[in-house]
């Protein structure tokens, strides 16, 4: 039992931090990606196919944050000139060409066989106190970037950032170039995705293509939605509360009697589809959030 | 590759861009009117092949009665899902619309899968031999899916720029409050809109599965195409949208004896991205859409 709260306790760290780094992008800066899962797969891949060289875990997962980083530098500069309907499915389109390219370019990735036996953090440890370790560690580096969250928030550049989401034109009027903010902001927010990855690869052991597909990125957008966007505590709370969501459904199977496992995932993926809806419909400033 | 080889990968090309035409233009319809990029567009072809996958099953139908059930079923969903949820979120901030929308495409698609299985579909259709022409070859079926896709191109056309309900149209498209205040009224105009949007997508799933085979992923992998095609023509614009499908689909079919099959859909986010970049406002598009 508690090596299933300690693992599920991790998965929700994880979307924590992916919801911590989209709360950069939409929530303060209006920046609206639909990739999320791009750079998520990015930071995984970097990181696990460093370590089977045998590169030591710290720099993979330095490696998986500067590359996922690196890859948002040009969809960044792109978000300069669109609008956010137009950014939403470009990023959204770049999530699925990373995804196909990572498919299909099997003598770096294996393809669809994935990428299994990759090192365990902590693995020395033994396995039931490695996962612990693991989500103490991952506890500090989402209790740090949220605490450097609320005091960007906070400062010049933070306030800089809401004004470019607020209004642009004014902020243009008043001689300030937010495109280089935007860039930047754009790019922290990936590589936290990225060491997000690096997090996933080094806990799960073994990542293949499938695991990096579009949904991922609509589960920590109804996380980040449900919680509230704009506010640390939203993104926070909002991807435990879809941990709840996601682990309760696998629960609820025991009382729907009838339904085969493929049936389930199916009805799983329906709910997110309703609660998506529902949220936007009734619930647009999120659970934790402030008013807009 | 001989020309022979170009020839006939130019015609597959067309074909396909005739088939992604519709969806593309369904969106274009609903991005030039409620301002939004619906990305339940390729959950909504994937909705209309299982209803006539459905009708068939049931009826025992010749494939063209199955295809006009399917229209009626998938326009119902698409004003439904407008009267739901897209009406509520007019006005609110676009990301509203397109989650919202996402949401949708998720449920559809679950809904489909649950009940009908991940497994493949055909539709019942009579094999028959390619015509070949000295080594052009052409397939029966595709040139039926290229007719009924370009008769239902004219339909539509001859909606928007001949009649009435198009007349409105354009007008709420171009302004909606000086479409509001020459007395149009929004409502039955909007669900008209949304049902013709649904019978699209539909004949477009529809010719889809013909072309290839049904599953429930079909119209999510159109998604892409169908939006980089909508932006390649210039968003709003039902012309651009038509010519923007065919350029997309012929540039892909030609790159395939260069990178095969398989990145079809990231050479469409390549045109996408460059296209934004380079002309942002699309072939037959207005420059005032790009900030």
């Amino acid at each position: 039992m508690i090596a299933y709260l300690c693992a599920i306790g991790i998965i929700a760290l994880i979307y924590c931090l992916l919801a911590l780094g989209l709360n950069l992008q939409f929530g303060l800066t209006r920046l609206v990606n639909f990739g999320v899962v791009a750079f998520f797969a990015v930071g995984a891949y970097t990181s696990g196919l460093l370590a089977l060289q045998g590169v030591p875990l710290v720099l993979c997962f330095v490696a998986a944050a500067v590359l996922s980083g690196l890859l948002a530098l040009p969809i960044g500069l792109l978000s300069l000139r669109l609008r956010d309907d137009y950014l939403a499915i470009v990023t959204l389109g770049f999530s699925e060409a990373v995804r196909i390219s990572i498919q299909q370019e099997s003598w770096l990735t294996k393809g669809v066989q994935g990428l299994p036996g990759l090192p365990k953090l902590f693995a020395s440890w033994g396995s039931g106190v490695s996962d612990m370790a693991i989500f103490a560690t991952l506890l500090a580096v989402v209790a740090v970037v949220a605490w450097g969250t609320v005091r960007l928030a906070a400062s010049p550049f933070g306030r800089l950032l809401k004004a470019i989401g607020d209004d642009e034109p004014a902020l243009s009027a008043l001689g300030k170039d937010p495109a280089w903010f935007k860039v930047q902001v754009f790019m922290l927010g990936a590589a936290l995705a990225g060491v997000a990855g690096a997090f996933y690869a080094h806990f799960i052991t073994f990542i293949t293509p499938e695991q990096f597909i579009p949904l991922i990125t609509f589960y920590v957008w109804m996380g980040l939605v449900m919680g509230g966007s704009g506010t640390v505590r939203g993104a926070v709370f909002g991807s435990l509360l879809l941990m709840v969501f996601l682990e309760g459904s696998r629960f609820a199977k025991d009382w729907v009697p009838g339904v085969s496992e493929v049936g389930m995932a199916s009805l799983r993926l329906a709910a997110v589809g309703l609660a998506l809806i529902l949220v936007t419909l009734y619930k647009p400033n999120g659970l934790f959030g402030g008013k807009s | 590759m001989t020309w022979i080889d170009f020839v006939n990968l130019l015609i597959n090309g067309l074909i396909e861009g005739l088939v992604v035409a519709l969806p593309a233009l369904a969106m274009t319809l609903v991005m030039g009117v409620n301002r939004f990029p619906n990305a339940a567009t390729g959950d909504m072809l994937t909705t209309g092949a299982y209803a006539a996958v459905a009708v068939q099953l049931l009826g025992g139908w010749p494939l063209w009665a199955a295809a006009l059930g399917s229209m009626v079923v998938t326009a119902l969903v698409s004003a439904g899902s407008y009267t739901l949820i897209f009406r509520k979120l007019a006005g609110r901030p676009m990301v509203s619309s397109m989650l919202a929308a996402i949401g949708l495409g998720f449920l559809l698609r679950s809904l489909i899968s649950f009940f009908a299985g991940h497994d493949q579909r055909t539709f019942d259709l009579p094999l028959v031999r390619a015509w070949n022409f000295g080594g052009i070859r052409i397939l029966p079926t595709d040139l039926a899916i290229a007719a009924v896709a370009a008769a239902c191109l004219v339909v539509v056309f001859v909606l928007i720029y001949r009649t009435s309900f198009g007349r409105q149209l354009r007008a709420v498209a171009d302004s909606a409050d000086l479409a509001r205040a020459s007395g149009i009224r929004a409502n039955g105009l909007m669900l008209s809109l949304w049902l013709l949007v649904g019978a699209l997508s539909s004949l477009g799933g529809v010719l889809l599965g013909m072309k290839a085979v049904v599953s429930p992923e079909m119209g999510w992998e159109s998604l892409i195409p169908a939006f980089a095609a909508m932006v390649l023509g210039g968003i709003g614009s039902p012309v651009g949208a038509v010519l923007g499908a065919l350029l997309l689909c012929v540039v892909q079919e030609l790159a395939v004896p260069l990178m095969g099959p398989s990145y079809k859909l990231v050479l469409s986010f390549v045109v996408l991205a460059l296209v934004l970049l380079v002309r942002p406002a699309g072939i037959m598009g207005r420059v005032q859409l790009v900030r």
